[in-house]
């Protein structure tokens, strides 16, 4: 197999304040070969990014690079501006995270297709249309002569991402850089994408970079693999020989760290990612590596090879990550006799959408939309209601109408009492028991506050007196999830999205309540990070008798936390009950579907062995 | 020689002080409009409420022999064609200006304020009822209405604050219930409510901090504003009465003697209103330049 992309001894370093260089990326050797997927995998801050960008050239200003990069047997590095302009596009392609953004909301999408299309090979208009409608057909796109002049926001998410490929196959590239495309998408759609990519790069003989976060989702796509930590590499080599064993910590820990049905506990990896600018001398993994000794903190380990990758680590050799901890169930589901704390009765939700027909809106009328119908389910204290499904399924409304946040029919009772029955005062006193954390932490952080008051906030609500007081409490929260009291001075912006979570965790159980909505809480976190919180919040649950309602679209996540899992779909229960029975043996066709598009799942089923976990999580530091 | 000079500049200490340096140049050299809009704006109050102790001469006194003069070393801005010191009547006119053109601007700040929050917070019929009343106020021209109460009940001052303040408030109610309405949905706001955090404690801790540049932003633009429309009124002869003056009012005085070319009379009390509306702007676009940049 011919290499298509080759990157040798790639560093690139980044402008930072006045005049000072700081090296993001150090010594990449990386191949893509013609028809296979090579994936880029790394958390956020590892420079897997950069190394894309510094690949097409796209390096923010005042970024430097050294060493080659080779497209076939052309050097990229020493081409003319005018020269790199003709290359991408033509001979790289490039497909995004974000559609949306990508595309030009103002532009029909054929016409974009066309553009770049015309602008590579000077074709005729009517040319590019027809290279267009077949692209849109190659790409899976129902309909394409009708599609062809919609706009992007006439598009699906997935939909959007597949017009987004066949843009970057206008003109049949040698080398295809996709940077985490699936990441917004929901599970089925993701896979289809991966499906997709595959099988167009194996057609067209195309090379894949592949960059990701997210190791689960390249587990059955890529050929070869490359982890990325802090800018270097700590890990490359055939897919096939990493995820049977891969050999760095950092590789075990990133694997642990992805939930997997019936865990015992997620691997966590405690500590930072260092700052480019304070990376340690040695290894840059050393200061949160369990296998740590003196000598790893002297020089950057040489590569090693092993079974089949190569990794710099001095002790990859050795370690072997003990089995994984597959408990049957026994710690995480033993809490089914614990008092009702929330029941639902035939909870829906309609939304009024402006009315169809004109006159009826002139009089005020509207169409309802049914969001959620009659869902009842009952929550004991410790336990878990997962609620899974793709976005538009009603999950989130579903979790706002238990918080009140939303008018509602149907009953919602705490601790017995009922919502619909309560008024002002009491029930704003009520609302207190069921607190929320959102997706997204730094939104659900007002900026403008430091870090003190915001925990301290709903204390200050609930009436305690003495600034004094208030303080301690917070700082009696901020430590139960693990966090410093001296962080209370700093404004959110100072702090990572896995500690903004946690802030927003600890403000979440100043009320005491007896239930937290969790929507979607760790999908905008890296898989470790997302690790650490999950494992904060069992052990939460654990020592207080914490309900949650976790509402998530990745299953893995939701089959890890919940004992309970319920499925919806455009507002209707697909299927609910005992986490183990609704993922072992699913009912309906959805869930089925659903349980089958999740990676994880099917290495359960082979045994478990799959890919190992290190030591055991630990939750100090972050 | 240069070696020693390399090594002081390599010297901790030295960096350190020459970082303090270059980080209040780097500071000021990032907001060149922001600090060049408060320079002026600082020399420009400082003339209109600290001119008249440097400058103690009388803005009424008529000098009778030296009327209609060009500036001299008695009279540095010349007399108007009664014989009243020019510099003194732009001191004292400035002074007028500014004790109306301020409070009127902090008046329908206020109202603009509490009008936009109140229809972004009430329930939505309150808001239907507050911005249909708005579109109505909107609908009249400002400066029409101004001048139709303003030669109707020949305001003082203090009246003069009240039209102005009434009649400049639904552009700046309007923006404010944009904004409370985009911020009140954000997750801290409905984490908020969650808690038990009403609508009032929503606004005032909430809302106003992630809306407080907006704010100052759109204050110092009604600041300067409100020079305008003072000195516009003034200038036809609707806003400030005689004996006192304003900036409009000098403009008018030296513009109704055109064909005597009495530049002297002109040019001081126009680049004083230019300059004070430059200096709202620059500050207000300093401050919106850097918020760009921060988000």
């Amino acid at each position: 197999m011919s290499a298509v992309l080759t990157l040798d001894q790639f560093s690139v370093a980044l402008k930072r304040g006045r005049g000072k260089n700081v090296p993001i990326l150090d010594d990449i050797n990386l191949t893509v070969a013609a028809g296979e997927m090579t994936a880029l995998v790394g958390e956020s801050g590892s420079g897997k990014t950069i190394a894309s960008l510094g690949v097409i050239r796209l390096l923010p200003r005042g970024a430097s690079t050294s060493g080659r990069v080779m497209l076939g047997a052309q050097d990229l590095t020493t081409l003319s501006d005018a020269a790199m302009r003709k290359v991408r596009g033509r001979d790289i392609g490039m497909v995004f995270q974000n559609p949306l953004s990508a595309l030009n909301p103002s532009t029909r999408v054929g016409a974009q297709i066309t553009e770049v299309y015309r602008l590579h090979t000077g074709e005729s208009d009517r040319a590019a249309r027809a290279r267009a409608l077949e692209l849109f057909g190659e790409v899976g796109i129902p309909n394409p002569a009708d599609r062809l002049d919609d706009y992007p926001h006439q598009f699906s998410g997935g939909m959007r991402q597949r017009v987004m490929i066949a843009m970057a196959l206008a003109c049949s590239p040698k080398l295809l850089i996709a940077d985490e495309p699936t990441t917004g998408l929901d599970l089925l759609v993701a896979r289809q994408i991966m499906a997709l990519l595959t099988r167009l790069r194996r057609e067209r003989q195309m090379g894949v970079l592949f960059i990701t976060h997210d190791l689960s989702v390249v587990e059955e796509h890529a050929d070869q693999v490359h982890v990325l930590y802090a800018g270097r590499s700590v890990e490359w080599g055939s897919a096939r020989s990493f995820f049977e064993q891969p050999r760095h910590p950092y590789s075990q820990a990133l694997l642990g760290a992805v939930p997997r049905l019936g865990q015992a506990r997620l691997v966590s990896i405690p500590g930072n990612l260092p700052d480019p600018e304070t990376r340690p001398p040695g290894c840059r993994f050393a200061p949160r590596c369990a296998y740590r000794e003196d000598a790893c903190d002297e020089a950057y380990p040489a590569a090693d090879s092993m079974g089949g990758t190569m990794f710099a680590c001095r002790r990859g050799r050795t370690i072997t990550p003990e089995a994984l901890g597959v408990s049957e169930q026994a710690v995480a589901h033993a809490h089914n006799t614990g008092a009702v704390v929330l029941q639902a009765d035939a909870v829906g939700v309609d939304y009024a959408r402006s009315a169809t027909s004109f006159v009826r809106g002139l009089f005020g009328g509207r169409d309802r939309l049914r969001a959620l119908s009659d869902i009842s389910f009952s929550l004991r204290r410790g336990q878990c209601l997962g609620v899974v499904g793709e976005s538009g399924s009603g999950k989130s409304t579903l979790g706002r109408a238990v918080l009140q946040m939303i008018p509602y029919h149907g009953r919602v009772i705490l601790d017995g009492h009922d919502f619909s029955v309560m008024r002002g005062r009491e029930r704003r006193a009520a609302r207190r028991g069921v607190q929320v954390v959102f997706q997204d932490p730094r939104e659900s952080l007002n900026p403008r506050m430091r870090i003190g008051e915001i925990v301290a906030e709903p204390l200050k609500l609930a009436g305690m007196v003495g600034a004094r007081a208030r303080r301690d409490a917070a700082a009696a929260l901020l430590d139960r999830v693990g966090l410093n009291e001296r962080m209370m001075s700093q404004f959110p912006i100072a702090v990572s999205g896995g500690q903004a979570q946690r802030i927003a965790i600890a403000r979440a159980l100043a009320t005491k309540p007896a239930i937290i909505v969790l929507d979607e809480p760790t999908s905008s976190l890296d898989v470790s990070t997302q690790a650490m919180l999950l494992n904060l919040l069992k052990d939460l649950a654990e020592s207080d008798g914490l309900s949650y309602i976790l509402i998530s679209h990745d299953i893995a996540a939701v089959s890890y936390m919940a004992d309970t899992i319920a499925v919806l779909r455009g507002g209707q229960l697909m299927e609910m009950g005992d986490a183990a029975s609704v993922l072992g043996a699913p009912q309906s066709s959805y869930t089925k579907e659903l349980v089958a598009a999740s990676p994880h799942f099917r290495a359960i089923h082979q045994a478990g062995a799959v890919s190992g976990a290190v030591a055991v999580a630990d939750k100090t530091g972050f | 020689m240069s070696l020693s000079l390399a090594e002081n500049m390599a010297a901790p200490g030295g960096a350190l002080r020459r970082g303090a340096t270059a980080r209040l140049l780097g500071w000021m050299g990032d907001r060149t409009m922001l600090v060049s809009g408060l320079v002026l704006m600082a020399l420009i109050l400082l003339f209109c409420f600290l001119g008249g102790l440097v400058y103690p001469a009388s803005p009424v006194a008529i000098h009778g022999h030296h009327a209609f003069q060009p500036p001299s070393g008695a009279f540095p801005l010349g007399t108007d064609q009664i014989g009243r010191d020019e510099l003194a009547r732009l001191i004292q006119g400035g002074f007028t200006t500014m004790v109306v053109a301020i409070p009127a601007a902090l008046l329908t700040f206020a109202i603009g304020l509490i009008y936009g929050l109140a229809s972004a917070l009430l329930p939505a019929w309150v808001d239907k009822v507050l911005m249909r009343v708005l579109d109505a106020f909107l609908a009249l021209p400002g400066l029409v209405v101004l001048i139709f109460f303003a030669s109707l009940l020949a305001p003082s001052n203090t009246e003069l604050i009240l039209l102005l303040g009434l009649t400049s408030w639904p552009g700046l109610a309007r923006l404010v219930r944009n904004e409370a309405i985009s911020q009140r949905g954000r997750d801290f706001v409905l984490a908020t409510r969650q808690f038990g955090g009403g609508t009032w404690y929503v606004a005032r801790v909430h809302l106003l901090r992630v809306m407080a540049p907006i704010l100052v932003v759109n204050f110092t633009f009604l600041l300067g504003d409100s020079v305008l429309a003072l000195s516009g009124l003034s200038f036809l002869g609707l806003g400030v009465k005689p004996p006192m003056t304003s900036w409009g009012g000098l403009l008018q005085t030296g513009l109704n003697l055109i064909a005597l070319n009495p530049w002297w009379m002109i040019f001081p009390s126009a680049i004083m209103i230019f300059a004070s509306i430059v200096a709202t702007n620059l500050i207000g676009q300093g401050i919106l330049a850097r918020l760009g940049e921060g988000r």
